[in-house]
């Protein structure tokens, strides 16, 4: 009698598989298409040169290039730059907040929650001109240092500071949310516990919430390297002439100087810095899913 | 479901986006006009050109169509080259601004209508200086000059060569910023301003099919020490904006006291306000700052050419031209005589008696990419 219900059961898996794969056919076979593909095709297309005579032929020149050329390694060094210092300093605002909000109750809490998630609603390019409104020379921060005696400030607008201050700001959101959500797994019993045997503020954050949340701090700071690395708007209006963030670089090589080749070189060096932080986030997935 | 089930509705979806795209055909009456331009001039033609066109040709109507940018709209171009090729209907009559010479080829295969014996009946009135060969109206101009902030600068002073610009620059330093060269063109324009004055102000020296490497780096090597000296006097000690607007709102915010900037956008920043009331425009008299022409053309397969043609020389109109002014901050493509007195009288300081025009193509791609590895990182900002 013990084979009905297996048989059952193994029934219904064959009539469920079909129907499953169909299920994630469609967003694998957009990856390939729109992801995996055009990552093959860039690859080819700039390794795959033509040479003196008419036909093409395997080369790294275009590679060569890059790393050769004094110009282009600024604008990587300046990009690598940003991307570090805006990590640590989104990390740095917004774990306070996130624990702020993890454990304050009542309305003030809610009111700095809307107010954490605010920039998410606002376009980045009305961000950098209000930037330039209120950092910017002569802007409203400029305005009230003097009016109480202050010396003029030197502004971060047109400085590698610039795009800093306002991808920190616009990442703010995101950060504070899977920081938030992280924080969820931290629960209330565990922090009782510790603060019974008389553990301090300090080692409560070190010993018990921090390892809960390094998985989500993980994938915060993947999150928004990724985005910091290709960044566009902001480095663009905010940023100095020279050195120029990967994101304005490429767009002014493909467009302004019609060189297709070397766009898609600085892009496919620039995907192999975020597949670095895009493996992190895989990885903290795939442990996070195994029993 | 069934696979059988699921395979049909699958390959019955698919067959429906493939029958999706209606076949849509150019209408007889309906000008198809496509624009490369920014929101304002389409703004223009919407809210003035349009209402006053139809009024004038009752049957006839302007569908405005924005064709993103300049590669979008030779796209459009492309289209109806190929439909040149096969008689077909290339669902395109008139583009707003147009280099006759895009796509490649065209103006030989006859996709443009020759405007000079098109017979219009205000092409005589176009100023002279506007012209660029036969195949294109020129409608509207602008140029750029500097604007300055005359609470800081008495207008007596203001410089009038290129040589006392520098001089004020370096007797002024950080009050001066202009953008990058590529972002905007009125930083651009500059550029190209020290590059005439470093090769003996000469124009002719600059065609857009003599650009060779030792040709550019002897032409622009000078250009580059002359800009690299400036770096240190200019805003922040060598800082560049990313763009028409960002210079005019560091001036407005009286951060520096002189900007380059195109005649349409500070008079259209001046009249709302943008910039204040006492915001001085000024052009150099020994050689102007570059500027250009925006230059229409007609299709010669559009379905409605008679009736495109008829547009190109409405907008000739004193009524469309002292609008192109007043509303639009351009430069009138007709000559000034036919605009009316009291425009010319408000507007004469910005009247160009010169409009020097540089050449695109490789002697563009020379000077930006020159300038950001020459000019640009050129600086000690922390100095």
């Amino acid at each position: 009698m013990t084979i009905t219900p297996a048989s059952d059961i193994v029934g219904t898996k064959k009539s469920g598989r079909p129907v499953g794969l169909l299920l994630v056919a469609v967003p694998v076979l957009l990856v390939c298409w729109m992801v995996i593909w055009p990552i093959i095709s860039a690859i080819t297309r700039t390794v795959w040169l033509p040479n003196e005579g008419s036909g093409r032929s395997f080369s790294l020149d275009t590679y060569k290039f890059f790393f050769s050329d004094q110009y282009s390694l600024n604008n990587l060094n300046v990009t690598l730059w940003t991307t570090t210092v805006t990590a640590l300093l989104l990390l740095l605002v917004c774990l306070p907040i996130a624990l702020y909000l993890r454990f304050a109750k009542g309305r003030l809490a809610a009111y700095v929650q809307g107010l954490a998630i605010f920039p998410m609603f606002v376009p980045s390019i009305i961000l950098s001109y209000a930037i330039i409104r209120v950092l910017g020379p002569n802007g409203t921060v400029d305005l009230l240092f003097n009016a109480v005696g202050l010396p003029h400030i030197r502004s971060p607008y047109l400085t590698p500071w610039g795009p800093v201050i306002g991808l920190v700001w616009d990442n703010i959101p995101l950060t504070v949310l899977i920081l938030l959500s992280g924080l969820g797994n931290v629960s209330n019993q565990s922090i009782e516990a510790a603060r019974d045997v008389g553990a301090g503020r300090l080692a409560l954050l070190w010993h018990i919430i921090l390892p809960r949340i390094s998985n989500s701090i993980l994938v915060a700071v993947s999150f928004t390297v990724l985005g910091i690395f290709s960044a566009f708007t902001l480095p663009y209006v905010l940023g100095p002439a020279a050195p120029e963030m990967m994101g304005p670089f490429m767009q002014r090589t493909f467009r302004d100087l019609n060189d297709p080749t070397n766009a898609i070189t600085q892009a496919v060096i620039a995907f192999c810095f975020c597949l670095v932080f895009g493996l992190f986030y895989v990885r903290s997935v795939a442990k996070n899913r195994a029993p | 479901m069934k696979r059988r089930a699921f395979m049909l509705s699958v390959g019955g979806a698919a067959a429906g986006m493939v029958l999706l795209p209606r076949m849509a055909f150019a209408e007889a009456g309906r000008i198809d006009w496509y624009t490369s331009s920014d929101q304002n001039i389409l703004d223009f033609w919407t809210n003035i050109v349009k209402p006053k066109f139809e009024a004038a040709n009752p049957g006839v109507t302007l569908n405005l169509v924005d064709a993103g940018d300049a590669a979008g709209q030779t796209a459009i171009g492309e289209r109806a080259l190929a439909a040149m090729q096969t008689k077909t209907d290339p669902q395109a009559d008139y583009f707003e601004s147009a280099d006759w010479r895009l796509p490649a080829g065209a103006a030989d295969a006859g996709l443009y209508v020759n405007i000079k014996e098109a017979g219009l009946s205000n092409y005589s009135k176009i100023n002279p200086l506007a012209f660029d060969g036969d195949f294109s109206v020129p409608y509207r101009g602008s140029q750029v000059l500097l604007a300055y902030d005359t609470t800081k600068l008495d207008p007596a002073n203001a410089p009038k060569t290129f040589a006392d610009l520098v001089t004020w620059i370096k007797a002024n330093p950080g009050q001066f910023i202009y953008n990058r060269p590529d972002k905007g063109g009125s930083g651009g324009n500059f550029v190209r301003r020290a590059i005439l004055e470093a090769n003996g102000k000469d124009l002719g020296k600059f065609k857009i099919d003599n650009y060779t490497q030792e040709a550019g780096e002897a032409a622009l090597n000078p250009a580059w020490d002359i800009l690299k000296d400036l770096s240190g006097s200019l805003f922040d000690n060598g800082a560049y904006t990313s763009g028409n607007t960002q210079s005019i709102q560091l001036l407005g915010q009286s951060a520096v006291t002189m900007i380059p900037a195109w005649s349409d956008q500070a008079i259209q920043a001046i009249n709302t306000g943008v910039l204040p009331e006492t915001t001085g425009l000024v052009q150099l008299q020994d050689l102007a700052l570059p500027g250009g022409f925006s230059r229409s053309v007609v299709l010669s397969n559009g379905v409605n050419k008679d009736a495109a043609l008829k547009l190109a020389d409405f907008i000739l109109t004193e009524e469309v031209q002292s609008a192109v002014l007043s509303e639009l901050g351009g430069f009138p493509g007709v000559a000034w005589d036919y605009v009316s007195q009291d425009l010319r009288e408000k507007y004469k300081d910005v009247i160009p008696t010169t409009i020097p025009a540089f050449p695109g193509g490789d002697w563009e791609k020379a000077i930006n990419d020159g300038w950001y590895r020459n000019v640009a990182p050129n600086v000690d900002r922390s100095a």
